[in-house]
């Protein structure tokens, strides 16, 4: 039996587990970090366009701040999201990526002087200010008021990723690589680390811990067509699940992104559209605009992605083998900006479709993205179900996004809650002592060799990829972008089955080390598990909120479902998780519900909602000489750690 | 849509190293595959087709198939590059040979172990910001300014996805492990581009100054014609030895 | 100021030098090598033009009418010797240290089938080659600067039998003094221009033109040689030196 014993375990090398991995680290914690890959091949890297924060350098965001972005945020999320948290992610934003620019991140800078620009489909200059010149510069991205977006050309997560590994390399933080959790340890109300499998040879090894963070990204790879990378599949989130203790948080908030390439999957960036590019149909007729008149291509992702289906479902699709696709167009932004900026776009673009997008249209169709669901915690990102277990970055339900996700906000979120979390990790482990009982590190390895040894020993049984390839259809027709009651009660019904028959699957390949077969007969069963997670919290969820859109409830309803659901999976035999639904109190809103301002949704309003906004007014007529910080902090006082309580400075501004 | 006019229904054959050192008694061997080319096809979407309906054992790394995260890197018909966007139609005779990346230890059949490798190139070249200032910034204030041509320039060079072509594309590096390898230059390059990494000429001679870095370099260039991110292997390395024997 | 510390603790600044100095006594050579080349070639002008270089590089202040002092000419063979020596040893450094070296790069380059590395190959191989036939040759014309002209030397060719040895010679240093100032340009990074990868390209062209052109002309002077070596051994006139070509 071989048991490694550290202070802070983290599971996940991308952003958010690697920043948490630095704040143990640098306030003296013994740290240790497990990924399946490389952390560098983290998907963490394949963010392209950019990373929100209100630093307002560049001409068009200026008079940008963390009340404009919390309010996008908030927006943005259909009011699903947990306001304090917005809060706490808005204000350390801009600390975020100023540290990044420290550990090398070449931001893209201002610079000075005229610029064309393509805005709403015409060439227009604008003018930076010299004051401003050397900054870091941003682009404007959907669901946003202000230019916000900071980037390094396309490779945004590739360099700040880089930058984080290497830092987390200059620390001397251990990364174990080909090593995957299958199990947390805890007992009573306490986690206490994990099973780990190592990929290479097989052998199984428990990590205790005072603290475990689960930052194992999201789970896009429960559909057939997802733009993540196919390392997506959840695992940290089920095993979570597996706990019966710790819940999920809104599983069925899944994000669909506009545009990714046909048939592969693969994104090209939100910047493209955010650098002016369009969205045309069969005919070469820009549709956007009679949809949505006043952010046009520039919606969230959850409206422009319903757009394009129901564009494609007037029939205005453009036929093609893999099923009806739109074309985006970027071609007038000029050989030279697509070149300079969109360089990995042109790459994809290049490869993979054998076209030139600078005189070519994008086949792009809307694809699973992005999971808002996960690991549900409190704003100190600790599990409500389990102490020591943290969670950060998109394997959480933190609750930054409630229904929908803007874009730029998600790799903000790993490195600003790693940030943050990273030091109630801390707190956590300073405050603690690790009691556990070796027998119960026995325990947790003896059941998963046996769960391995099972699937082994059966003399027949299911073929894995038979069964992941149904669930990921099941998924992808029945709780994809729209959905009804009929669909989604057959794919839970389905996927119930599936979940059945995955219980005796049989690996024919007969490698105990490296073994991919293998590695996906233990990971399909626990995938289901979040299928069903998803499936029935959307056939549940009787409204349309962001992301989650339903055909036959296509309002959103604030009366009856301003809520977060949890999920927890109360017993191993179970086939589907219990819900219980976890209630967002306006009163407590420094935001009460109100009008996106883009979609087409209706709101069945809350009755507290004309309380809270008239409470609200007489607040704030009750401060006539407040600043905007004395406003905020009336309405909704939240916590932060105290290094991350400053205010932040901007050009022009200083710190007003 | 050009991925509409390819060719359908040829047959592709494949001939892939099988070796699993864990094994005991395995030998390598070459095996054949025959596939039923598919519109779009990459050698990520046939390998996967491979293991899903014959071969469950066959190891190989994908993570985000969309080259960018530098996992898939193989040797494709005699060149290293990246297995994930190369298209089958790139092949007339419809024949791709598949070998695991040299220079990196095997896993097993196409699998190998870069992550290792990076990780001590890293520690070897200190790939970070080396100053005071990165050890303990203030988070509050304006940034420190930079030319926006020096911000593309540095972005151009960190542009390496720690694939390993370079590597095993180098005929130094395939005879003498110790050799620091054109991902380690890469490295030196964008670092001292910086202007925020303090180190010095001297300081970069101790990394690169002797037969196991920039002076052992042949200029095989093999590193310049594989790199899939195109990074200016050519300019660098010319550019550092230009530097470094100037180094008193 | 350099202290016994700082040679304790800092890396030795001898690889550098080291590189510098194979570089630049490879540059000599190969600037030699052409000069030398389009002298030994006066021969397809005529006997007199030969006769004409011969006594011009003997120091000969009147070389039309009288032949110089060959000591000039073995100490320049001297010199050239240890130019050639100096570089041999410097750039020997470089070739496989052992068989499984040897192996790993035969391989690597069966396999890559990648220009630049095959070109090394080559120039390996022609260096090893050379190091043998070509200080022989610096040798013998070391130590008989006396008998150079139209005649003794293609008399050296035919009846003292060492036209295998011009013929191996003129195809090692050829190819391999090319490749290598082609390599030199691309490793210093010397006329990179505003696009230094296509010119990497057309240095590549310019370096087969060169090579072609030595080789076309050293082939003819070689016939030309072999041809009044028979010519001298039919009419029996062997080690007859040619008009007054040993004026001495
Ligand atoms: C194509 C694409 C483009 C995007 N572009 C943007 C953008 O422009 N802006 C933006 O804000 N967001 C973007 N996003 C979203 C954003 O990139 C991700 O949400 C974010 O990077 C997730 O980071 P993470 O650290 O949470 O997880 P990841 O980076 O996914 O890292 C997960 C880590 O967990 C490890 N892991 C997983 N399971 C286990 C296990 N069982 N055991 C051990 N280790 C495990 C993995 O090895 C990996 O190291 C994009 C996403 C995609 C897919
Ligand atoms: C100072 C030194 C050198 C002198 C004086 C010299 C002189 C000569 C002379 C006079 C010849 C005509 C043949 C003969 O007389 O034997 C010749 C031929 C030749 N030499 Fe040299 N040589 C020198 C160095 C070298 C070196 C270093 C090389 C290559 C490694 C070389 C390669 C050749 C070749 C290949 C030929 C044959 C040319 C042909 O066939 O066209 N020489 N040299
Ligand atoms: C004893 C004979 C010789 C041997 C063993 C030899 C060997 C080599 C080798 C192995 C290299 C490659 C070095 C590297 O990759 O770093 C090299 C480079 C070179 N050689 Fe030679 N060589 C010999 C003679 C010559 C001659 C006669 C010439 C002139 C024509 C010459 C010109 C060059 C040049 C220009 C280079 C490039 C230098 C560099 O890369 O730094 N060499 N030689
Ligand atoms: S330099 Fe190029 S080839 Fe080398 S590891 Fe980086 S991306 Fe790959
Ligand atoms: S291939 Fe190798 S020898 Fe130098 S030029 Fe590139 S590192
Ligand atoms: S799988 Fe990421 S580069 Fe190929």
């Amino acid at each position: 039996m071989k048991v490694l014993y550290t202070d802070s375990l983290v599971i996940g090398g991308g952003l958010a587990g690697l920043r948490v991995a630095i704040a143990s680290k640098n306030r003296g914690l013994d740290t240790l970090v497990l990924s399946l890959i490389p952390a560098k091949r983290s998907h963490s890297a394949a963010a392209q366009g950019g990373m929100q924060a209100s630093l307002a350098n560049s001409v068009k965001s200026k008079d940008d701040n963390e009340d404009v972005h919390f309010a996008d945020t908030v927006k943005g999320s259909d009011w699903g999201c947990d306001q304090k948290v917005a809060r706490m992610f808005a204000n350390t934003a801009p600390k975020a990526i100023r540290e990044l620019a420290t550990w090398g991140v070449p931001w893209s800078r201002v610079r000075k002087g005229d610029r064309e620009v393509v805005i709403n489909a015409e060439r227009v200059t604008i003018t930076e200010d010299a004051e401003d010149h050397g900054l870091i510069t941003s682009r404007d991205f959907g669901g946003t008021k202000k230019w916000r977006t900071c980037y390094t050309a396309d490779g945004t997560g590739h360099t700040m990723l880089y930058a984080m590994d290497n830092r987390a390399i200059e620390m001397g933080i251990p990364v174990h690589d080909r090593k995957e959790a299958i199990a947390l340890i805890h007992e009573g109300d306490r986690c206490y680390g994990a099973i780990v499998r190592d990929l290479v040879t097989g052998e199984l090894i428990a990590y205790v811990a005072n603290a475990t963070t689960m930052a194992t990204g999201g789970y896009g790879r429960l559909y057939s067509i997802s733009t993540n990378a196919i390392i997506n599949e959840g695992m940290g989130a089920a095993i979570t699940l597996e706990t019966g203790k710790a819940p999920l948080g809104n599983m069925e908030a899944v994000q669909f992104h506009p545009t990714a390439i046909v048939p592969a999957g693969i994104l090209t960036t939100e910047g493209c559209r955010g650098d002016g590019g369009l969205l045309r149909d069969v005919d070469g007729y820009r549709f956007m605009p009679d949809y949505e008149p006043d952010k046009k291509e520039l919606a969230s992702r959850d409206v422009v992605s319903r757009r394009m289906t129901e564009h494609i479902r007037k029939g205005k699709g453009v036929p093609s083998p893999y099923g009806p696709h739109l074309w985006l167009d970027i071609t007038l932004l000029g050989r030279e900006h697509i070149e300079k900026n969109l360089r990995e776009v042109k790459e994809i673009c290049e490869y993979f479709l054998g076209i030139d997008p600078a005189v070519d249209f994008i086949p792009v169709r809307p694809t699973q993205h992005y999971s808002m669901g996960g690991v549900r915690t409190t704003p100190k990102g600790e599990s409500p179900g389990l102490k020591g277990l943290f969670s950060v970055g998109e394997a959480s339900c933190w609750d930054m996004h409630g229904f929908n996700r803007l874009g730029g906000n998600s790799v903000a979120e790993t490195a600003v809650a790693g940030m943050i979390v990273g030091e109630y990790v801390v707190d956590h482990c300073e405050s603690q002592d690790v009691d556990i009982d070796i027998a119960t590190v026995r325990k947790f390895l003896a059941r998963e060799q046996a769960n391995i040894d099972a699937v082994f020993e059966r003399p027949e049984g299911e073929s894995v990829w038979d069964i992941r390839n149904a669930m990921q259809t099941i998924m992808m027709e029945k709780v994809g972008i729209f959905r009804n009651g009929p669909d989604l009660e057959e794919a839970v019904e389905e996927l119930k089955v599936l979940l059945t028959r995955s219980r005796s699957i049989k690996v024919a390949a007969p490698a105990r080390g490296a073994n991919p077969e293998l590695e996906q007969a233990l990971r399909v069963p626990r995938m289901l598990k979040l299928a069903l997670c998803i499936a029935k919290g959307a056939r549940d969820r009787t409204e349309s909120r962001g992301a989650h859109s339903r055909e036959d409830f296509p309002d959103r309803n604030d009366r009856d479902w301003l809520s977060r659901t949890l999920a927890v999976w109360a017993n191993p035999d179970d086939l589907e998780p219990e819900l219980t639904y976890e209630t967002l109190d306006i009163m407590e809103m420094e935001m009460p519900p109100g009008s996106r301002g883009y979609g087409n949704a209706k709101a069945i309003e809350h009755p507290d909602t004309a309380k809270r906004v008239a409470q609200i007014e007489a607040l704030k007529a009750s401060m006539p000489d407040a600043d905007r910080f004395q406003i905020q902090e009336a309405l909704m006082p939240y916590e932060l750690p105290e290094k991350y309580q400053g205010k932040n400075e901007r050009s022009g501004v200083e710190y007003a | 849509m050009s991925t509409v006019d390819q060719p359908k229904g040829r047959t592709l054959v494949f001939n892939i190293m099988r070796y699993n050192p864990q094994v005991e008694g395995d030998k390598p061997k070459m095996v054949r595959y025959e596939v039923e080319e598919t519109l779009g096809m990459t050698i990520f979407i046939a390998l996967n087709h491979i293991r899903e309906t014959r071969e469950p054992s066959l190891l190989f790394d994908f993570v985000c198939r969309a080259g960018i995260c530098g996992s898939c890197g193989m040797i494709i018909n005699g060149r290293p590059d990246l297995a994930c966007r190369t298209l089958t139609t790139k092949f007339p005779d419809g024949e791709i040979t598949l070998m695991p990346l040299p220079a990196f230890k095997l896993i097993g059949d196409l699998s190998v172990d870069t992550g290792t490798f990076m990780r001590r190139v890293s520690e070897r070249v200190g790939s970070w910001i080396h100053s005071e200032e990165a050890k303990n910034p203030n988070l509050n204030v304006l940034e420190e300014r930079m030319d926006p041509d020096v911000a593309d320039k540095i972005y151009e060079l960190d542009r390496c996805i720690e694939c390993g072509c370079c590597i095993s594309a180098c005929g130094t590096m395939r005879m003498r492990d110790s050799f620091l390898g054109a991902r380690g230059f890469m490295s030196v390059a964008r670092f001292q581009a910086d202007p925020r990494d303090k180190r010095t000429d001297a300081d970069w001679y101790e990394v690169l100054g002797d037969d196991d870095g920039i002076f052992g370099c042949m200029t095989l260039m093999g590193c310049e014609d594989t790199c899939p991110k195109d990074l200016p292997h050519q300019t660098k390395i010319a550019y550092l030895r230009r530097r470094m024997v100037k180094v008193k | 100021m350099t202290s016994e510390l700082d040679d304790e603790v800092r890396k030795s600044r001898m690889p550098a030098r080291l590189d510098f100095w194979q570089s630049a006594t490879g540059l000599l050579l190969a600037l030699f090598m052409w000069t030398h080349l389009m002298l030994v070639s006066s021969i397809l002008i005529s006997k007199d033009a030969m006769l004409f270089v011969t006594r011009m590089m003997e120091g000969s202040t009147n070389p039309s009418e009288e032949a110089g002092y060959p000591i000039i000419v073995s100490i320049l063979a001297v010199i050239v010797l240890i130019i050639f020596v100096v570089h041999a040893g410097l750039a020997m450094r470089k070739l496989p240290a052992n068989w499984k070296q040897w192996r790993t790069m035969r391989s690597h380059v069966k396999m890559m089938k990648h220009g630049d590395t095959t070109q090394w190959w080559i120039q390996a191989i022609t260096g090893f080659i050379m190091f043998f036939l070509g200080s022989a040759h610096i040798i013998i014309m070391a130590t008989n600067a006396d008998k150079i002209g139209p005649h003794q030397s293609a008399d050296r060719f035919v009846s003292m039998g060492l036209w295998p040895l011009y013929f191996i010679l003129l195809f090692a240093v050829e190819l391999h003094g090319a490749i290598g100032m082609y390599r030199l340009i691309v490793k210093w990074g010397w006329f990179d221009g505003k696009d230094p990868v296509a010119n990497r390209k057309r240095m590549k062209k310019l370096k087969m033109a060169i090579s072609v052109f030595f080789l076309v002309l050293g082939l003819l002077s070689f016939a030309a040689y072999m041809r009044i070596g028979l010519q001298n051994k039919a009419d029996g006139t062997v080690g007859i030196p040619y008009g007054g070509e040993s004026g001495h």
